[in-house]
């Protein structure tokens, strides 16, 4: 699949922020991955990225096929413990797919700052920041240091 | 129709601008000779390493990814693995892999060259550590070496040139429980700056040394060596994708065939060609060098060019802890090393051994997608297990020692080709039993130390796949021209200018990562050629 084809229906976008919610669900005071507004997110990565808008392709045709889903009003209208089925299914029959599209869902999911905020990660680049540690201090070597030299000769 | 573009001659011709081809450059260019070297990446500039950009880990999952076949850029060139249960990886730009390696260079121990006198397995190499220990230093100081001395489990050396880089509360309270149990560790050596180094920034902990570092502070020869090489004189072509090492009718080197960025069709002319290009790229530009006088590929007398590939067998063994030490700070897989179980155990139904890399966490996307570990799981348990797994984790990484075996190879893919239409490498690789054996091992006693140091959780990946870094055996050398493809100072028996200097020479492949001795193995050769070849040198 060429880069920047990965254009989605509205239907679909709506099943994608649905499955997002169930793959992250709410935690404290974040929504799910799809509430959050993340959807369109992983559909720029996914036609960004060919591996990634192959496997949302695949997993949002399966679900439309799913036969649990073709109920009026489609895998969005199903309960939650059905939908939840639904994916489970999914991840067995097609987990090549399935695997990557979840890693799409987490990159968007764990790249946004509020995210971050609430998993105490700092945002943006690691350079020129870094991070402080402090110095080597040898005195953590006197147990180790007293052991005889024991490489082998040859 | 193409015309091909030919250059003057020069003395030394090298392939490959990594680790070795870096060195032997300096090395030689030192000496007087001239030297041209040819490199099918580019220069990288710092601000585009992914370490400065936001989306750093999504970088390393795409463009910046250790593996090529995932990467994917127009200078790399994709590899068959579908034989293989490792993927190889390595990069490709000025400074080569360096760019990409996460820098930790603890040296081969003295028996690591005699181990088929010492367990009767494999060959011996047709040197000696001592012989090789002052390139070593050579090479220590040329890339920055960060470390201590004392170490029991290694000889004495010389002094480091810079002090170890922090290891960290996570550090010290793994070392405390290899302490307790009364197991070998010791402060990894790191090409990592730990203080300012000949006009390289320190390291500032950032942690993912795997991404190339923007500060300059750690040992890549883009900025370790090339500029003094390039200094001395060096021509480094970039862009310039070399398909044939070229030979007259008595089949020495005559030069080598590349494209360059164009597409055009270039011939450098030289005195001696020296290979650089890892232990994949290496045989497979020589394979592909077939001629009427070497019908099975460059300097292939023997028929070992491409077999005997090794690569080191990993395996992961994870402790999750609760004390929340932020474990993503500091050089990712920089910490410490133990090599209590290096040697073969009679005991033990295996021979020889493997070392602990103690490495730490990444970012919140290499914690949810997996980063030594599977991926965190989907649905209701996701938040709780991404929270044991993020900010206080430390890795204890098994390195094990892989004996060559023929049947371990590189061939030329039939079909598979690079974007100039080059044949790709393909991969045959079978894990042994000797290797499994060691790894289970390795991860039993990896528990106890995590076990010790209070881990709550301890997940183990008993075979990593992604885990081709070290790129090995594939020219090996040796004395006997029917039983090896170079002879000890990396000359090829069959050409008397032609040289490898890369991965691919090595005869055992110890349970260390090998860049020291790639680069030390390098020197030397690039001294052999000063002392006894003048008749290279215009």
């Amino acid at each position: 699949m060429p880069d920047t084809e990965c254009k989605i229906s509205d239907a679909d976008r709506l099943v994608l922020s649905a499955v997002m919610d169930l793959i992250v669900p709410p935690v404290d005071d974040l929504p799910g991955a799809g509430e959050m507004g993340l959807a369109g997110n992983a559909e720029e990565l996914a036609g960004r990225i060919a591996d990634y808008g192959e496997a949302l392709h695949r997993v949002l045709e399966a679900l439309s096929l799913d036969p649990s889903a073709r109920a009026e009003g489609g895998f969005v209208a199903l309960e939650e413990d059905q939908r939840i089925a639904a994916l489970t299914a999914l991840e067995s029959s097609m987990p090549k797919y399935f695997d990557k599209f979840v890693d799409l869902i987490y990159i968007v999911y764990y790249s946004d700052e509020r995210v971050h905020r609430h998993i105490g990660w700092r945002s943006g680049p690691l350079q020129p920041l870094g991070w402080e540690l402090p110095p080597f201090d040898p005195s953590i070597l006197e147990t180790v240091s007293r052991r005889e030299p024991f490489w082998r000769k040859a | 129709m193409s015309t091909t573009i030919t250059h003057p001659p020069t003395d030394i011709l090298v392939l490959g601008s990594g680790a070795s081809g870096a060195a032997v450059a300096w090395r030689l260019s030192n000496r007087g000779f001239n030297i041209v070297c040819l490199e099918q990446g580019r220069w990288i500039k710092p601000e585009e390493y992914p370490n400065e950009h936001a989306d750093w880990e999504i970088q390393a999952r795409t463009n910046w990814a250790f593996d090529p076949n995932v990467r994917g850029l127009d200078e790399d060139y994709p590899i068959n693995v579908d034989e293989s249960p490792i993927d190889p990886l390595m990069f490709n730009a000025v400074g080569g892999s360096t760019i990409h390696w996460t820098a930790h260079t603890p040296r081969f121990h003295p028996s690591d060259f005699r181990v088929k006198t010492l367990d009767g397995v494999a060959d011996d190499w047709p040197l000696t550590y001592d012989e090789l220990e002052p390139f070593y230093d050579t090479y220590d100081e040329l890339m920055g070496c960060s470390g201590i001395n004392g170490d029991p489990a290694n000889p004495p050396r010389k002094e480091r040139p810079m002090p170890p880089l922090p290891i960290g509360p996570d550090g010290e309270r793994i070392a405390k429980a290899f302490d307790r149990l009364g197991w070998h560790w010791w402060p990894s050596d790191s090409y990592v700056n730990s203080v300012p180094y000949k006009g390289r920034k320190a390291c500032n902990n950032c942690g993912n040394t795997g991404l190339g570092c923007s500060l300059g502070a750690k040992g890549q020869t883009d900025v370790a060596i090339w500029p003094e090489a390039i200094k001395n004189g060096v021509e480094l072509r970039t862009n310039s994708r070399v398909f044939r090492v070229d030979t007259d009718e008595n089949g020495r080197a005559t030069g080598a065939s590349y494209y360059d960025a164009e597409g055009n069709e270039n011939f450098q002319p030289a005195k001696a060609v020296v290979l650089a290009m890892n232990g994949i790229g290496t045989p497979r530009i020589m394979l592909n060098s077939a001629s009427e006088v070497y019908p099975d590929g460059l300097c292939n007398s023997s028929g070992l060019l491409g077999k005997n590939l090794m690569f080191h067998t990993y395996a992961m063994v994870s402790g999750l802890f609760q004390d929340d030490l932020k474990t993503y700070k500091g050089a990712l897989a920089n910490m410490i090393l133990c090599q209590e179980f290096y040697e073969t155990d009679q005991s033990k139904a295996f021979v020889r051994g493997y070392t602990y890399q103690v490495a730490r966490s990444s970012g919140p996307i290499s914690t949810a997608c997996g980063h030594m570990f599977g991926r965190v799981p989907w649905g209701a348990e996701h938040h709780a297990q991404f929270a044991r797994r993020f900010s206080d984790v430390t890795v204890v990484g098994v390195i094990g020692e892989d004996l060559p075996e023929e049947h371990n190879r590189v061939e030329l893919d039939p079909d598979l080709t690079d974007s100039n239409g080059i044949p790709a490498p393909k991969v045959y690789y079978e894990l042994s039993t000797n290797s499994r054996k060691q790894l289970d091992d390795a991860i039993e006693n990896a528990e106890k130390v995590l076990h010790e140091a209070g881990a709550a959780q301890i997940l183990a990946t008993p075979f990593l796949k992604v885990a081709g870094w070290h790129l090995m055996g594939t020219a090996r050398m040796g004395d006997d021209p029917k039983a090896s493809v170079v002879d000890r100072w990396g000359q090829a028996h069959d050409a008397d200018n032609v040289f490898i200097v890369d991965g691919s020479v090595f005869v055992t492949c110890a349970a260390v990562n090998p860049t020291p001795t790639i680069g030390a193995l390098a020197l030397r050769t690039a001294d052999y050629i000063d002392r006894e070849r003048s008749d290279l040198k215009s």
